[in-house]
């Protein structure tokens, strides 16, 4: 008989897993989805909204597609309960469905701020589909947008509202915006920046309430000024969707980040049962910590490797590297590893009439975090972000370079070619093969 | 496959590839459109070529959420324009510095070895540049520690 493999979650993780297993094996094997949506890209959500792209082209499967590929489907379904002991996973409609290995992807969700009238019409979080068509539907030029969160996510939007004529103010409870993806001389950049381009900035700010009044929505705050919106969008944090779990005996952390136990195989504490993306709980490149990192790039080779693992390969992970980028109003800002470390050597420089800032952490001669801000329109930007990304991902030896590097953190070129840094990253493969094109494979044999 | 093997003590920093290069990519002559560059070493009295090794993993095609980056006939990972949102997420999984964004159309773009026919070979008076049938490598990295040398053991100085 063939092996059925169970996939749960039908984002990035559980695509690239699919995708990673039919590479593998062409399709030899049974693959069953279960997904509560539609397979689509989050990533790509704030383009649909900005009206650059159509909805079709956030989805990153089809049925056609899956049918392809093989693979049987239960979309619009969640997880209710899973018998790991029996491999079984009961569905939140009774269907129960059998598996020789499973895969937990199901991802993080919005979790809106629990302030008294939270829950009021015109007030949307920004992570689903059903989400985003939402905040289109409310988002027209004039209307007035209040977003609560200056994160990451926040920023990620922040273009798309704007470009739908809509007048934007970001409140963050938080003394200093992207909180969590940069240091403060870099926030500072990107507030004045912001300011510049139009968009209200409120920090320090802490949301009491939100009312009706007259058709629109009233935020008040502890101090300041309430705020009038016809739109609230709150990017106040996300959550992983875990709870159904309770009970499988899957082993999950219970510090504040949670997340599932996971081996180097990406392989929780049962050994048929893996984890990817937002859910699990897996090793960072640079401190060889346990951690989630919510984010895309580690949805992406999580999924990539435990495919490989399910389909027979022995792929074990290095580690996933934290790393950010977001453009707002056309300034880039990025952030790579342990950029917020009181214990590395830091190294900074801030160009603030070109509203350019580095700045660059060393653990000995190696870089272990980085934060790179800059106009998009400076070509020499864009190759530093990945040359930054390649010092931190190599851990290649700078030890010769770090005293130049202290007086010019902008010069990283002379020293990524000079370290051979490419050298020492093409032989790494995530897989330990060469990649293929993402249209493959486009069909599979059938049994 | 064939590959852009670099020589850059061939190279005079005349440019030309950067020229080349811009005008098959993005139709004008502008090298700040290159997707090669061309480094100056020793304060500008030496200098480098530096472009897409088209390298095993394909950082940029695995990391692109919408499937835009793909393997074309002459082997490269190549952007596939129409599928591009713009998003920038192939410009920090790249960990060598190759993949560029074009504002004027807000896509990513990187080499794509012109399908077969890279122009910045064809520019390229000296041979710093050539089309061949090898294993891609680190084609600059002997030169630019090197180069670099003398610039740090002053500044150690």
């Amino acid at each position: 008989m063939a092996t059925r493999h169970l996939i749960i979650g039908g984002g990035t993780a559980g695509l690239n897993a699919i995708r990673t297993i039919r590479e593998e094996d062409g399709g030899s094997s049974e693959i069953t989805l279960v997904s509560a949506e539609r397979p689509y890209s989050r990533m790509v959500l704030p383009y649909y909204l900005g009206k650059s792209i159509a909805e079709s082209h956030v989805f990153t499967a089809t049925p056609a597609s899956l049918a392809a590929w093989t693979v049987k489907t239960h979309i619009g379904r969640r997880a209710a309960q899973l018998d790991a002991r029996n491999r079984v996973l009961t569905l939140d409609d009774g269907v129960k469905v059998e598996y020789d290995d499973c895969l937990i992807a199901t991802g993080s969700r919005a979790a809106k701020q629990p302030v008294p009238g939270a829950d009021g019409p015109g007030i949307h979080c920004f992570w689903t589909l059903d989400e985003a068509r939402a905040v289109i539907a409310g988002v027209t030029p004039g209307s007035r947008v209040v977003m609560v969160g200056a994160g990451f996510i926040a920023f990620t939007i922040l273009n798309a509202i704007l470009s739908r004529g809509a007048k934007l103010t970001i409140v963050e409870v938080a003394p200093r915006i992207l909180p969590r993806m940069v240091d403060e001389a870099c926030a500072g950049v990107v507030q004045r920046w912001l300011e510049q381009h139009g968009v209200g900035l409120r920090t320090g700010a802490t949301l009491t309430k939100i009312a009706e009044a007259r058709g629109k929505r009233k935020l008040h705050f502890k101090k300041g000024a309430p705020l009038l919106a016809d739109v609230v969008i709150m990017a106040t944090g996300i959550r992983t969707n875990l709870e159904w779990l309770r009970g499988s005996g899957i082993e999950t952390a219970d510090d504040g980040q949670g997340g599932i136990v996971v081996d180097d195989h990406l392989r929780s504490s049962v050994k048929t049962v893996y984890a990817a993306g937002d859910v699990a709980r897996g090793r960072n490149l640079v401190t060889g910590a346990a951690e989630v990192h919510a984010i895309e790039p580690t949805a992406q080779e999580h999924g990539r490797v435990v495919g490989a693992n399910m389909a027979g390969r022995d792929v074990a992970y290095r580690g996933s590297l934290l790393m950010n980028i977001v453009e707002v109003c056309h300034l880039d800002v990025a952030s790579f590893g342990q950029w917020d470390d009181p214990k590395a050597d830091v190294y900074t420089a801030l160009r603030s009439g070109q509203s350019q800032y580095r700045k660059l952490l060393f653990h000995g001669g190696r870089l272990t975090g980085a934060m790179i801000c800059g106009p998009a329109n400076d070509i020499w930007t864009t190759n530093d972000v990945g040359m930054l990304k390649g010092l931190v991902y190599s851990g290649v030896d700078l030890a010769a370079w770090k005293a130049h590097l202290k007086q010019n953190p902008f010069d990283i070129k002379p020293a990524f070619m000079a370290t051979r840094t490419t050298g020492r990253l093409l032989p790494q493969t995530v897989l330990g093969r060469p990649s293929n094109s993402p249209e493959l494979p486009q069909t599979v044999t059938a049994k | 496959m064939r590959v852009l093997a670099l020589h850059p003590e061939k190279c005079t920093g005349c440019l030309r590839c950067e020229l080349a290069c811009s005008y098959m990519q993005t139709g004008a002559f502008q090298p700040s459109k290159s997707v090669i560059r061309v480094s100056p070493f020793e304060s500008y009295t030496s200098y480098a070529p530096y472009t897409c090794t088209q390298c095993a993993e394909g950082w940029c095609m695995t990391a692109c959420p919408v499937g835009a980056i793909r393997i074309n006939a002459a082997g490269a990972k190549d952007v596939v324009d129409d599928t591009c949102v713009g998003c920038k997420l192939c410009t920090i999984a790249c960990p060598y510095g190759t993949m560029f964004y074009d504002g004027d159309t807000a896509k990513a773009y990187k080499c794509n070895l012109c399908d077969g026919a890279p122009a910045c070979a064809e520019a390229c008076p000296t041979q710093a540049i050539t089309f061949e049938e090898v294993s891609t490598a680190d084609w600059i990295g002997d030169f630019a520690a090197q180069r670099t040398a003398y610039v740090l053991a002053r500044e150690m100085a």
